[in-house]
């Protein structure tokens, strides 16, 4: 052995050492509780998805009976449609809709703090409370949409029982339920922006369009990125604006992967199929999480 | 699992927010409802537990009279609103100072939650000794054995299931014995408006009425405002349920919905179908009631007092009441094949597991005794399960009560059977979408298209 290299001289190199020490006390209630409440419970449902299981007797093992059987599904493969269709439609949608909002928002004028809070009031409210309001604005008969459409001559929509407007209606409020969270990030964001940079580039003869493509957007690429991680995830779970918005039940047109779960393992007594369904779901996400990751090389920019 | 390919100096920020984001999708995908009580679950799949077995030949021979065990103290959860848990902490209350010794702790849930919480608390060993069991998804819990067997009380006690309504009781027999006692039952009829019927001059139903009848009253009294829009409809019910009026139009018109040995789906049959298309026709062809998308907002239009006419059930009585409609009640109207409603009980079950299956016991049939049941006919909650109660002082405690009572004579039991919700499910959302939201289909067409579905859900069980 090399007999320069005692232990001294290791000394802030190993993990465990020095920072790394602090860096892994801290981390550590998280990781446990991970690995406890999360990695636990995850390998649990793998094991679970190779079973037929009702919760209430003992499961059998059927191998990936499930898995194939779920290929099959009409209902599921109208879920993951669904789901898809919410994720592509809610997410690019809902970033540029908060973007714009924080740009407008950064301005210094008076009363500010107010409009702020106003944005962020439906990200404390609950799911429940939003899809009562949300229910009467889009009701058939007499709702608030409708009322507002008629008196500009266009006829009442059935916003939430018509196959093709009842998901774009469920967007639309959990794009709005959700704006307050990403203009809160995109805020912080721009605020972060050093005054020094947009002002040379104003003194460089920039305009304001120039100042806001050429700096400020790609100072924000690692909020944009961050908040588009979070809807991604989000969008793929999308449960509760189903749950209380598709009433009785949802059709075809609003089935979710995440309700398609709930009900197979809740109502219908199938864990091992809910069980294969999330993992599928799982997979999904774990996928487009990793190409989106991959993808930050590209375009998003560490100061 | 998502890796990170790279190890260089940039990595470190990306490492953080990787850790971030996967713990993001991890505690998301943790959070999917499938997962979350999985692992609990699995250590207990097989609950047999002591007391099950004790249950099963019971040493002591308390009376009749009372409870002669030791003090114990038990758990009943139900499903209701907060006026339902008053009128069953009533009830309790009463148990309570006749059998001092047990103490008896009502939970309430939401309909949706009450049976998530009560597969994952069976799956965890640790259910309500007594709880509320709806006559359909009976079968789905009896069969999986969670369920405590009453025959050895009932026979130890020699307890009288003759004086409980005999289909009530039936729906709770199994060939393996009896899995629960009726707590209450309701049937549908037909509820009308008076004043809205005094305003056209139209005599109140009757039961001469007939399904030509109901439609031809019910275009009568839908009014349209000056804008064209109806302000007033003829008719309401439920779609969404067979219970509310589409299973009785279906066994008025002559069909089924299932067969006896529940391996064989009925409704794609003319009759059946026929029931169904009345439904229909009512919304979409004769324009008397309101399609979904407008019962969606506006709740029940009946109550809100926009509607002269609806086919519901005896749980409503006390919500008409409160909301000040000056209503009456007749038997629904008859089909081609005759008179027919549904009859859907309640039930009160133990749990297997319990650890006080006497003291569960000497509850659930208080539940049923004429003194319990007598305060639930007090509380217009629904209909007595108890003959003595049922047949005497229930049918003159208020107006419209002895035609429920009687429509129990010509009821048919709500379907129950194994994988009921997993059916109804499938059936339901064909007929949402393509008969009664939409008028894509015809009735016969749905049910046809749907059969298969419904015969493979069957087969599955």
């Amino acid at each position: 052995m090399n007999p320069r290299r005692r232990p001294a001289a290791r000394r802030g190199g190993g993990p465990l050492a020095g920072e790394g020490r602090w860096a892994a006390a801290f981390l550590a209630p998280t990781l446990l509780g991970l690995a406890v409440l999360s990695a636990g419970p995850i390998l649990a449902t793998l094991a679970i998805s190779l079973t037929k299981w009702d919760l209430l007797t003992a499961p059998k093992l059927i191998g990936l009976d499930n898995y194939a059987a779920l290929l099959t599904d009409d209902r599921f493969l109208k879920a993951l449609r669904n789901t898809f269709f919410y994720t592509v439609v809610s997410v690019p949608l809902g970033l540029t809709i908060a973007l714009g909002l924080a740009i407008a928002l950064n301005a210094k004028v008076r009363g500010i703090a107010f409009i702020r809070t106003a944005y962020f009031l439906p990200v404390v409210t609950s799911t429940i409370a939003i899809a009562l309001v949300w229910q009467w604005i889009y009701s058939a008969d007499s709702g608030l949409l409708n009322q507002v459409l008629g008196a500009v001559g266009v006829p009442s929509q059935k916003w939430l029982s018509d196959p093709t407007l009842a998901m774009p209606s469920i967007i639309a409020m959990s794009i709005w339920q959700g704006l307050g969270v990403n203009v809160i990030i995109f805020l912080a964001g721009l605020q972060a922006i050093p005054s020094d940079l947009l002002d040379a580039a104003s003194v460089d003869g920039a305009g304001s369009w120039a100042r806001l493509r050429n700096v400020t957007l790609p100072l924000l690429t690692p909020s944009i990125f961050f908040t588009g991680v979070l809807s991604l995830i989000g969008s793929f779970q999308v449960f509760d604006q189903i749950f209380v918005l598709a009433k009785p039940r949802p059709t075809e047109a609003t089935i979710t992967v995440v309700y398609f779960i709930y009900e197979n393992g809740f109502k219908f007594f199938k864990m091992g199929y809910a069980s294969a369904a999330s993992w599928i779901l799982f997979l999904i996400v774990a996928v487009f999480s990793a190409i989106y990751f991959r993808s930050q090389n590209r375009w998003v920019h560490y100061q | 699992m998502i890796t990170d390919g790279s190890g260089s100096g940039v990595g470190r920020r990306r490492l953080l927010a990787f850790i971030g984001a996967t713990a993001l999708v991890v505690s998301a995908c943790g959070g999917s409802t499938a997962s979350q009580s999985a692992s609990a679950a699995v250590a207990s799949a097989t609950p047999a537990t002591p007391a099950s077995q004790a249950a099963v030949s019971p040493s002591a021979a308390p009376s009749d009279a009372g409870y002669t065990g030791p003090e114990a103290t038990i758990t009943y959860s139900i499903w209701g609103d907060p006026q339902e848990i008053k009128n069953q902490q009533a009830i309790v209350d009463a148990f309570h100072a006749t059998t001092p010794k047990i103490t008896v702790k009502v939970t309430v849930s939401d309909w949706e939650p009450y049976w998530d919480k009560l597969q994952t608390s069976i799956a965890g060993g640790d259910a309500p000794d007594v709880f509320a069991m709806d006559g359909p998804l009976f079968p789905d819990y009896q069969t999986r054995d969670v369920l405590l067997d009453l025959k050895p009380y009932i026979d130890r006690d020699g307890y009288d299931l003759g004086q409980l309504a005999d289909q009530a009781v039936t729906d709770f027999t199994t060939p393996d014995g009896q899995f629960g006692l009726p707590r209450d039952l309701n049937v549908v009829a037909l509820y009308y408006n008076k004043k809205m019927f005094d305003a056209a001059g139209i005599p109140y139903p009757d039961d001469t009425w007939d399904w030509a009848k109901l439609t031809e009253v019910a275009k009568k009294l839908t009014l349209k405002g000056a804008d064209g829009k109806t302000k007033q409809w003829g008719f309401y019910t439920e779609s969404t349920d067979m219970e509310n009026y589409w299973s009785e139009l279906v066994w008025q018109n002559g069909g089924d919905i299932i067969s006896a040995d529940h391996k064989t789906s009925l409704v794609a049959s003319d009759q059946a179908a026929g029931g169904i298309q009345f439904l229909q026709d009512l919304i979409w062809k004769d324009k008397v009631m309101p399609d979904a998308a407008i019962t969606d907002a506006l709740g029940d239009a009946f109550e809100q007092g926009q509607a002269a006419l609806e086919s519901n059930g005896s749980w409503l009585v006390a919500t008409h009441l409160a909301a000040g409609i000056d209503f009456g009640i007749a038997p629904l109207p008859k089909g081609p094949a005759g008179q027919a409603t549904s009859i859907n009980p309640t039930g009160a079950v133990i749990y297997k597991g319990t650890k006080n299956p006497d003291a569960a016991w000497a509850f659930v049939k208080y539940l049923a005794s004429p003194a319990a049941q007598t305060k639930l006919m007090e509380l217009k909650a629904s209909l007595p399960a108890n003959k003595a109660v049922l047949t005497g002082p229930f049918a003159t405690s208020f107006d419209g009560a002895k035609v429920l009572a009687d429509a129990i004579a010509y009821a048919h039991i709500k379907p129950s059977f194994k994988g009921f919700n997993d059916w109804t499910t499938a059936l339901q959302t064909e007929l949402d979408a393509n008969v009664f939201t939409e008028p894509k289909k015809t009735a016969k067409q749905a049910l046809t298209d749907i059969l298969p579905k419904l015969d493979e859900i069957l087969a599955a069980q």
